[in-house]
């Protein structure tokens, strides 16, 4: 009897041993038993902007709201590639305007469109998220897939320029259209540090068949490519961003007739809190992966580079949250 | 006989202990501040608020990325740049009601509770003055108080000091029932 009945007072001790320390302690983790499931947080602002300078980011434009966005790339600064005091560093030359508008659809899906002065470029746009990385690493990466496609209005003696006398050929307006096609795998790594991968492919309805008389590559309609972008924040607000483009075209390699070059760019991103401003350097000329993917022909070692600018800024289209209770 | 009885009781009484804890069914935590430009309000429906009626221990716990403002990216700059919710996922309350209540009867109560409160990683300690309601088996906490920035680390950049006031008022509405084991 007296064994047993130390044992009930143990055991009761205990079980209020164990109350006491659950009623001072933690009451929160009744959240935990009871919620059951983990929420995988996802991770904010991988990058600020669709864009890093060329690359395109896995950030879509959020529900309701428009990114408009004003892009504009100088001439070039090197003396060597028309650029130097006479032309105030290429301040005085305009590589290409770009306006675009891009809408949120839902928080993943985004339609764009703009018009560039390069090639007088209209160009269409869908981005749609796939993943998106969770703070948890449930999700270890974002994911987004991104279409592009361009018609270039051109007369048809520039759109044609550079075409061998061939009576045969006819004019037709589909030869206008081109269109580019990238995976965009995006990685933040911490507070500071965003990187991404963008394998791509680029389709042209219509191409000059030049042909590389260092290797006789012809021209090809379609070719592949590799970008990579990365963000590095300085403090808060204040961001290095560079990108780059390996672009896999035998044509491109070496030409000796007419020179090409992967498209470098590097920058510094500032966020106001209503605009994001980049101020940028490439050798880019085009500002639409239409554009700059096929014909970046400035070559950084020349001083073929030029100082260019984006400002977005989101602006509501009626849809708010409700926030008032 | 006696001896064992009591310690008996004692241990039942203790596995019931959950009895004593009421967790919120609905809770709503806003904060709001007027700025020349726009206001800045948010509201955060997903925290539920946890009390111990019998040692007056008040915990909540609040998720800042639930936080819902009217813009997007008000809501991408609150949590990348303010409160820096990667780091800091949540904001916790954890303290205690200095009133003794009898939450038997029904009726309003003007309570006080103290305690730490922790935001964006900055433990402060507050004592903050509420309404507490009594209604049968539901007890409502409501609150206003004001948070000033400064107190928990939240900086606010030179080019909106004069802009965005130091400081938000945040109120607390939250009804709690008895917790249930599920």
């Amino acid at each position: 009897m007296k064994i047993i009945q130390k044992k009930i007072v143990g055991l009761s001790a205990l079980a209020f041993l164990s109350f006491a320390a659950f009623a001072q302690d933690d009451m929160l983790s009744l959240l935990d038993s009871k919620d059951g499931k983990k929420t995988h947080e996802k991770t904010i602002a991988t990058f600020k902007d669709p864009k890093i300078i060329n690359a395109q980011t896995t950030e879509t434009v959020k529900k309701g709201t428009m990114n408009f966005s004003i892009t504009h790339r100088f001439g070039n600064i090197g003396v060597k590639s028309n650029g130097g005091v006479h032309s105030l560093y290429g301040l005085d030359n305009t590589a290409d305007i770009r306006l675009g508008f891009d809408f949120g659809i839902t928080d993943k899906l985004t339609l764009g469109f703009g018009r560039s002065k390069q090639n007088e470029l209209v160009d269409g746009s869908v981005k749609y998220r796939i993943l998106s990385q969770s703070i948890d690493n449930h999700v270890p990466f974002s994911l987004a897939l991104f279409g592009e496609m361009g018609y270039n209005p051109q007369l048809p003696l520039q759109f044609y320029s550079g075409m061998a006398e061939n009576p045969d050929f006819k004019q037709k307006p589909e030869q206008r259209l081109s269109y580019t096609a990238q995976m965009i795998l995006a990685r933040k790594f911490g507070w500071r540090f965003s990187m991404e991968l963008l394998p791509s492919y680029v389709h042209r309805n219509f191409v000059i068949a030049n042909v590389n008389p260092n290797n006789g590559a012809k021209e090809m309609n379609d070719f592949y490519g590799i970008g990579a972008g990365a963000r590095f924040k300085i403090v808060q607000r204040v961001a290095i961003i560079v990108d780059y483009f390996y672009i896999l075209s035998d044509y491109r390699m070496n030409n000796t007739s007419k020179a090409f070059f992967s498209p470098l760019g590097l920058g510094i991103e500032l966020d106001t809190g209503g605009h994001i401003f980049h101020l940028t350097f490439t050798n880019s000329a085009g500002i639409v992966e239409n554009n700059f993917l096929p014909n970046t022909t400035d070559d950084w070692l020349k001083g073929g580079f030029k100082f260019g600018f984006n400002i977005s800024r989101v602006f509501n289209l009626g849809h708010k949250n409700v926030v008032k209770s | 006989m006696k001896k064992i009885i009591i310690p008996v009781i004692g241990a039942l009484l203790s596995t019931s202990a959950f009895a004593q804890i009421y967790i919120a069914k609905s809770c709503e935590i806003s904060f709001f501040s007027k700025t020349p430009v726009e206001d800045i309000a948010a509201v955060n429906k997903a925290a539920k608020p946890l009390l111990n009626i019998v040692t007056g221990d008040l915990q909540m716990k609040i998720v800042m990325t639930a936080f819902v403002f009217e813009k997007p990216l008000m809501q991408e700059h609150f949590n990348e740049n303010y409160v820096e919710s990667e780091k800091f996922p949540n904001a916790f309350f954890k303290g205690k009601i200095n009133e003794k209540i009898d939450y038997t009867k029904d009726g309003e109560y003007k309570v006080t509770a103290t305690g730490k409160l922790t935001i964006h990683g900055i433990e402060k300690e507050r004592t903050i003055e509420g309404m507490l309601t009594v209604d049968k088996t539901t007890i409502t906490l409501k609150s206003t108080f004001k948070v000033m920035f400064a107190d928990h680390g939240v900086v606010i950049p030179g080019l909106y000091s004069g802009v965005i006031p130091p400081d938000t008022e945040v109120k607390i509405n939250a009804i709690l029932e008895p917790y249930k084991k599920s």
